[in-house]
This record gives structure tokens, sequence and C-alpha cells, in this order.
């Protein structure tokens, strides 16, 4: 028997209030792990791309093309190493319902852009040689049962070809996959010059351009130097990071770290009051018993940290179950999602500050009564007076 | 009867005794109401701007496969077909009350964040206004057709920075001057800008084109009348849907996506509230061991104190759900956001707890109750009547 | 040490108490002498300060004026922490009401004063054995205190007051709780513990028949002893 013996069997002195008390700590931590992980799927973008991209779009809004000239003339800015325009298709397959991301892109300065993406080598050559070539990220091909030389019809709800067609016949010659979840393989892309040459409109204009420069450190710099070369044009450019703008877009839905951070929040209120309490309360039951312990020598010092200690284990298991129950929540939904919402996943910093919640969750709910017990008097609490 | 009355009143006056977790248990109901209810207030004001400006009697009329209004192209031969389609109510000169409209997204900077977002600037014909019921110029007039003129709706006035009347604005190449302010009574129209349709469709080189035929139907069953018109016509490839249809179909992702976020967090709380409902109970129920015993003894029966215990939880949770509910009533109703809608522009709603909203919530409070009661009442049925001699 | 130090020295000892607004004098300018090895029984009407003097030997409560000595040593004074480590090391209880860890099995409420020890676990297991036998209770040791009787838990009350060889035993009432028997028992148990232990024991009883298994009786009152020398 050591004091770690007396901490767990006052703890579970009466079991079903420990459960009760782990369930209501295990429920706030399981909301912390998955919002944790939603958070992390809404600022992925923001995460993996790389911080050193740029994206230039049309100043008035990135919804408004730009015309197709301007990849040429940014090839040429000083500074500038590889450039990849892209143009949004609004895809889907079969039904409208199913929504596909696909863009239509210079594949070559794509892939040159975008070293994210893993392609085996055949494949790339293959994809940058066909014509009607598609490459489809390992997310989507697995949530429609696409394989390498399938023949897929991509229909789009934008765009419309000379002949009235919605549908652009594409082949998909590889599939790409990420480094460890650092980028979303949930959408497509194929060749650009396939879809504008039968194009019914708004042919030979983009929507986007990816660019990379020469050096970091010279961003600030050809981002001026690109949006100045198309000032007082027709239409203007607006150039940032890929980083930025990613983050900007994410904003739009609204301000979402609030909205989760309010839930957390609450969550958290809800177990301080009901552990906090309950921790008072069962120390004060035991008001006796910690005077005996004085009595017998227990310096108070000791008995602070062995009520704490109470608190920290409860804590503990609870959130280390929630936690668990999180991380089995999130691998599942994140599998599922992939290709809808990719970047679904508990992070080592959202497991290491859950850790510390505990850590600081156990030590607020176990001070009041810890100094409750420090302070016992015996004589008074023996009712011997 | 009797007795029922006189344990449930030696319950509630005990709670002082625990006034400790009888608060805890209180406030944590309180939370998981006022969770679930800022989510259902955020749907329920997202639901109402989108869906209040639908209308059975205005037709929407799209391309066939575009889904949304951004995707939608139409050639003004496709709006001379519609111009003759029947079902379309015509004003005092005989032309049918209709209106092309295009919309473009520009950047407006909110005025909350500081950072950009998309609106919707609209290009809109001359019968635009008599399309939307409630439209009324606050402010300033309706622009000229044919000049750089703006008008902006108040939600874009509350939300973005830099659209005051008199102000000249430049979105990309273009000088635009405000010179009036709208409201449409809060519907989703107000997070709108307009111009007038020619100028918008020659500064965004989409030449005759247009996205959109708004029009006026003679009654709601004309509806019928216009789509079989739509279908029978080889040149024309148009979706045909009421402006309700199509606008509960824009705002239903966005509100089920809040509302299957906001129930399992609210029911997830609540499990965590219940342990918590529960545990107090037992204590309750602990501490008056002795005196339950003592009325069992004198012949009180095991149903009143079944009863009083019961009572009492269901009244702090009752205390919980209003508490919850009025405190997010307080915090949250009224409040203005704006979100993404469905044209890819921001909707600016406010928040709106409903009567509805408050019913569930406050139910959901008293399950919490009854659940975290009924065993702890159901133990304090059957404290033996040796429990007398207890300590 | 040696045998002309007293175990226990009290002079002027003074003890008031506030009980609302009234001040209570419990003790006023008490002196008292304890050697080792002495076995007395503090008798006295409730009210007459049996407990508070038990109370003020254990270091559980301070005097208002005068002084403690214990082997020499003033322990008045002490801190809290130093009085925990002073009452650890020289000091057993044994209370009217066993007062035993409910959650604990005998044995582990046994070995609860060891853990104050830099004893190792094998040590203290050997240490626990001893003193269970010692009480007689031995075969009761994995038993919690719910499933013991009223004589049985204030046996193993015993064990844990000894288990840490103290020199000083101060039991308040340990037999008011017990049937005549079970009394005889325990006393009889306190008994052998002073003679063949050389245990100084200080028992506060009502009962004249447990104070005669004591080698002396005082009898309190009103804060002033009236001693009786027992054959």
């Amino acid at each position: 028997m050591n004091d770690l013996t007396l901490v767990r069997k006052n703890l579970f002195r009466k079991k079903l209030r420990a459960v009760l008390l782990m369930v209501s700590i295990l429920i706030a931590f399981l909301i912390f792990g998955v919002l944790g992980a939603v958070q992390n799927a809404f600022s992925f973008g923001v995460n993996t791309a790389a911080q050193e991209r740029l994206v230039t779009v049309n100043r008035v809004n990135f919804t408004v093309p730009l015309p197709y000239a301007y990849w040429g003339r940014i090839q040429q800015v000083d500074g500038v190493r590889d450039v990849a325009p892209a143009s949004w298709f609004g895809g889907y397959y079969q039904q409208p319902q199913n929504f596909i991301q696909a863009f239509a892109v210079d594949p070559a300065s794509y892939l040159a852009v975008y070293p994210e993406m893993v392609v085996p080598a055949d494949q790339r050559a293959a994809f940058i040689e066909g014509r009607t070539c598609a490459l489809a990220g390992r997310a989507l091909a697995t949530q429609y049962g696409w394989s390498v030389g399938d023949r897929i019809p991509l229909m789009s709800n934008i765009w419309r070809q000379t002949d009235g067609s919605e549908a652009w016949d594409l082949d998909i010659c590889g599939v790409f996959d990420d480094l460890e979840g650092t980028y979303p393989t949930n959408y497509l892309i194929f060749h650009y010059d396939y879809f504008n040459e039968s194009l019914a409109y708004g042919r030979d204009s983009f929507h986007w351009m990816t660019l990379t420069t020469v050096d970091p450190a010279r961003n600030d710099e050809v981002s001026q130097a690109i949006d100045e070369l198309f000032a007082n044009s027709r239409a203007e450019t607006a150039t940032s990071t890929e980083a930025a703008f990613n983050a900007a877009f994410m904003e739009q839905f609204g301000n979402i770290g609030l909205i989760l951070g309010l839930v957390v929040s609450a969550a958290f209120a809800t177990i301080l009051m009901i552990v906090g309490t309950t921790m008072v309360m069962a120390v004060n039951e035991r008001t006796k018993e910690i005077a005996v312990m004085k009595t017998l020598g227990f310096p108070a010092p000791r008995i602070f940290r062995m009520v704490l200690g109470e608190s920290l284990l409860l804590s503990l298991l609870g959130g280390l179950i929630g936690l668990g129950l999180a991380w089995l929540a999130v691998s599942g939904a994140g599998a599922a999602m992939a290709g809808v919402m990719p970047g679904i996943a508990l992070t080592t910093p959202t497991m290491l500050t859950a850790l510390g919640l505990m850590l600081v969750f156990g030590l607020v709910t176990g001070l009041l009564p810890a100094m409750n017990a420090m302070r016992v008097r015996i004589a008074l609490a023996l009712g011997k007076i | 009867m009797k007795q029922i009355v006189s344990v449930t009143l030696l319950n509630l006056r005990s709670i002082p005794q625990r006034w400790g977790m009888s608060l805890a248990t209180v406030l944590s109901i309180a939370l998981v109401v006022g969770v679930l209810l800022g989510f259902m207030a955020m749907a329920n004001g997202f639901r109402a701007t989108m869906q209040g400006a639908g209308g059975d009697d205005v037709a929407i009329m799209l391309r066939g496969g575009s889904m949304a209004e951004m995707n939608s192209v139409l050639t003004r031969d496709d709006l001379r077909l519609i111009e003759v389609a029947p079902g379309i109510a015509q004003d005092a000169d005989g032309q049918p009350v209709l209106s092309a409209e295009l919309y473009v997204v520009v950047n407006g900077v909110k005025r909350s964040t500081q950072t950009e977002a998309n609106i919707a600037l609209r290009g809109v014909g001359e019968h635009a206004p008599a399309l939307r019921p409630g439209f009324t110029m606050t402010a300033g007039r309706m622009f000229e057709p044919g000049a750089g003129e703006l008008v902006v709706g108040e939600g874009v006035l509350r939300e973005f920075a830099g659209f005051d009347l008199g102000q000249s604005i430049r979105l990309g190449q273009n000088e635009w001057r405000v010179v009036g302010v709208f409201s449409t009574g809060g519907t989703v129209f107000e997070s709108e800008i307009w111009a007038d349709i020619g100028v918008i469709q020659n500064l965004y080189d989409r030449g005759s084109s247009m996205q959109i035929v708004r029009a006026r139907l003679t009654a709601p069953e004309a509806l019928e009348e216009l789509s079989a018109y739509a279908e029978e016509e080889p040149r024309l490839n148009l979706e045909v849907l009421s402006e309700r249809q199509y606008l509960s179909r824009s705002a239903g992702g966005t509100t089920n996506l809040i509302m299957f976020l906001g129930w399992p967090l609210a029911i997830a709380m609540a499990v965590g509230a219940l342990a918590g409902a529960w545990n107090a109970m037992y204590a309750s129920v602990d501490a008056r061991t002795r005196e339950i015993a003592t009325l069992r003894a004198i012949g009180f029966g095991g149903f009143p104190a079944f009863i009083g215990a019961m009572a009492e939880s269901m009244l702090l949770a009752l205390a919980g759900g209003v508490i919850g509910a009025v405190l997010t009533y307080l915090a949250f109703d009224g409040i203005t956001a704006s979100t993404l809608g469905g044209g890819f522009t921001q909707v600016v709603f406010d928040f709106a707890v409903t009567g509805d909203s408050v019913v569930q919530g406050v139910i959901l409070a008293l399950i919490v109750g009854f659940l975290g009661g009924f065993i702890p009442a159901l133990r304090a049925a059957r404290v033996p009547l040796l429990a007398v001699h207890s300590d | 040490m040696t045998d002309a130090t007293p175990l226990y020295e009290l002079k002027g000892l003074s003890k008031r108490y506030m009980r609302g607004r009234e001040a209570t004098t419990i003790f006023d300018q008490l002196d008292m002498t304890i050697s080792h090895g002495d076995f007395i029984a503090v008798m006295g009407p409730s009210g007459s300060g049996k407990t508070t003097l038990l109370n003020l030997l254990g270091g559980i409560d301070a005097p208002s004026s005068g002084e403690v000595r214990f082997e020499g040593a003033r322990i008045d004074n002490l801190g809290q922490g130093q009085l925990a480590k002073w009452r650890a090391a020289n000091v057993g209880f044994i209370f009217q009401f066993y007062n035993l860890m409910p959650t604990l099995t005998a044995a582990q409420n046994v070995e609860m004063p060891l853990l104050l020890t830099k004893l190792s676990a094998g040590e203290r297991k050997k240490r626990v054995k001893t003193a269970l036998d010692i009480v007689g209770i031995s075969d009761r040791a994995g038993h919690r205190p719910r499933q013991l009787s009223g004589g049985q838990q204030q046996r193993v009350a015993i064990a844990r007051a000894i288990v840490a060889d103290p020199k000083v035993l101060l039991a308040d009432e340990p037999t008011g709780d017990l049937d005549r028997a079970t009394a005889d028992e325990i006393l009889q148990t306190l008994q052998l513990l002073n003679k063949d232990m050389g245990k100084t024991i200080i028992m506060v009883t009502h009962d004249p028949a447990a104070a005669k298994y004591a080698r002396r009786e005082l009898h309190l009152d009103k804060g002033r002893f009236v001693e009786k020398e027992l054959a």
C-alpha cells in the first residue's frame, strides 16, 4: 500500500459517483477532441499550403476570371519560377448531387507547383502526355471506385461545349497520393487545352494561378510586381500567399474558431461545476477520516497532495478515455469524409493541449477540496471539543 | 396525495442545504440548453432570412442542370421565349412582370474582421423591386438605368464597410456611386448590391447573357403551366422553380449543417449534465436517507419518497432549462452574423431564438432531469426502515 | 534521556474556549507529571475536561497558556507540521468509535501509520502482522471494518496505534461502545501492552470497571485533579 492506493480507494469509494463524474469528464474531452479535429479540417488549407506559394486572382473577386494571356506575362516577371493556371470546372459525376471538385489545369506546371502530389512516374508521364487524361486524388478515386484506365464522363454545371454537351469524357491516367496526410486528395485535375477548345463561352480565361518564386524571401516583391503589371487594366489582379488566400476563404464561413471555442468552453464550464462541487462534497464527507489521518501524524501538505491527486486521477482517467473515444470517432469520420472535408484528424498539438487541460482541470477541481482537507481541525472534526 | 405533497415540500426545502451541487446541476443544464439554442438560433435565423424571401407566386428560371444561379447562363433568345410564356402576370402596360438578373461576386471588407468577403453585385431590370415583397428605399433613390450607380441592401451596410450613401466605390476597374439604400424586411436580398443589368453585362464582358429570370406568376398554380411550357419548347433548357423552393434548396445545406452539428453536441453535453444531475440527486437522497426512513417508519409509503425526489430533480432541470433559454435569448437573439450562402456570397442574417426552439430546449432539460432523478428516486423509495439508525 | 526525566510534565496549564460570547475555562493553572510506564485512567463527569486533556497530551490542541513537556521538550509551541511528525513518532491514538478507514482492509488500516516511516514494503508487512498478532486479530486481516464486530474493530484500531511502536497510547473511551465481555477483553489487551511492552497509557473513561485495569485513577472535576492510587 502507498499513497496512490489511498487516493484510488478514496476516489472509488462510491463507485457510481466516480463513474458518473468520469462520464461527464469523458464527454467534455470527447467534444474537445472531435471539435479540435474539425477545426483542424477548417485550417487544413492554411497549414498545408506552402507558405511560400503565391496565388493570383482577379482583384474584383476570385470567381471573376482572368484572361489566358496573363499566364505568359506572369512567367516573364522577374523572380517567378513556375506558374500554374487553373479554371474552376464545377463538376459532377452522374448526378448533380455527386459534386466533384475538378480543375482544368496545365498539367506540367501544376505538378511542378504542387510537389506534395505524389504520382508514380509512369502515371505522371501518361497524364502529361494524354490530352483527355485526368489525375484523380486518392480520396476521390476511392469514393467513386475509379481506377487507372477508367473512362468517365465528367459533367459541368457551369460550362457547355459548342455542341451543347455538358460532359467532358476523361480517362483516369493516374491517381495521386499525398505525403502523410499533409495535402487534400479529394479533387481531380485535367488538361486545360482539352477543356478550353470546345467551350461554348468563357474561352481563353482562367480563375486563378498558383506560382512559386525562385526565393521565398522575394515573395512580397514578386507579388507587387505582378499586381503592378496589370494595374489599370481591364482585369486587375490581387496576389497573396496561398495560406493567406485559403485563410480568407475559410473566414467567409464565419468565425468557426469562435463558435467551436464557445462550445468547448460551455462543455468545460459544465464539468468544472459538476466535478468541482462533487469533489468538495466528497471531501467534506470524509472530514472525520482526514482528521484521523492527521491525528496519526499525516502532515497537512501530504493530505493536500493526496486530495489533489484524487481529482487529477479522476480527470486523467475521464480525459484519456474521452480522448481515446474522440480518436476512434475521428479516425472513422476522417476516413468517411476524406472526399468532402479532408484534414479531419486529431493532431499531436490538439492531444497535448487536451493532456494539459486534463492536468489543469484536475488541479482546479481539486484545489478547493484539497485546501479544505488541509485545513481540517482535528479536535473539531472528531467532535471532541 | 397529502403524503406526496408533504414529502415533496420536504425535498424542495432541503435544496438550499446542498446549494452547491444543486446550483451546479442547474447551471450545467442551463449550459446544455444554451448550446442547443445557440445553434438553433443560428440555423433558424439563417433559414428565416433565406426562406422568408421566397414567394410561391414568383418563379425562378435557370438553365437546366445548373443547380445554382451562379452556374446558370441564359441568353437573350431564352429571354424572348420566356417573355411570351403563359402563367406570367402582366403589368398595366401589358408587359410581363419579370426581371432578367445577373450577378457577379465582388469583394467587400467586413466591418467585424476587416477581412475581404464575397458580396453579390446583382444586375437587375426595372421590375426587380416589384418582385421582392416588402421592398422599400430607406434612403436615397433607385439607380438610373445605364448609369454607374448602385443601391445597397441594409444587410450589406451593416456588415461591410465603405458602402455608405453618396460614397464612391472602386470595384476592379470601375467607379460606382452609392445612390440609395434598400430594405426588403430582413430577407436575403438585403445582403446584395444592385445595379443596372446592362451596365453589369457590359463591364463584366457578359454580352447579353443573364443567369436567371424571375417572374411574377398570375397565381401560385400557374407554376405548372409555366413548367409545362418550358418542357415542351424544344429551344428552351430551363429549370423552373418557385422562389420558395429555390431558396429552401439553397438554405437547406447550411441549415442542416448547423443542426447536424448542434444537436449531437447538445446531446453529448446533456449526457455530461445527466451525470451531474444523477450525482446531485444521489447526494440529495443520501443526505436524507434517515429522514426518509423515519417517514417510512411512521407510516409513509415509498411512492411519496419517489415522487418527492423526482420533483426535486425535475424542478432543478426546469430551472436550468429556463435560465439557459433566457440567457441565450438575451445573449444571441438579434445578433447579426453573416456566412457564405448558396450563391457563394455572404448572407447577412440575425440569430433568432424562436419559441419553438425554446420549447425543445426545455424539453431536453426536463429529459435530463427525469433520467437524472429516476434511479436515485427509486433508491429513495426503497430506503430500508433500519436506516433510521444510520448516522 | 534518563528515567529521571518524566514522560509528560504539565506546568501552569490553562485552557479556555469561547462558547458563543461566553468564555469557558476548562483548566486553570494545572500541573501534572506522568512517568514512563504508567497506565492512568482519567475519570470525571461530562465537561470536566477529560478529552481536552487528552487532546493537549496528543498535541492536537494547544493550551491557552502554560507548558506541555514530553520527555523534557516542549510540544505546546511546535508548529502543525512538527507536531504531526512528533505524533507519528511518539503517540498512538485509540478512539471510542474506532475511526478506521472504511475503504481499507484491517491490515491496510494498521499499515497507515507506517506510511509515515521510511520502512520498506516488506518490513511494513512484517510489522503489521506482528501488531495484528499482538491484539489477536490476524485471522481478520483481509476484512473491511464493516465486516467486523465492534470489538474486532477496536482491536484493529489498537494494532494501528501500536504498529509504529510509540511511547504512549492515548485512549478516549476505548470501551464506551462495547458490551461488558468485549470491553474486558480490550482492557486486558491494553493492560498487557502496558505491562509486557512498557507502553505508557492514558485512558479517558466513564466506566469505573474499566478504570480498575489502570495503575492509577485520576479524577478530574472542574479542571482539578483528585488522585486515587490503586492497589
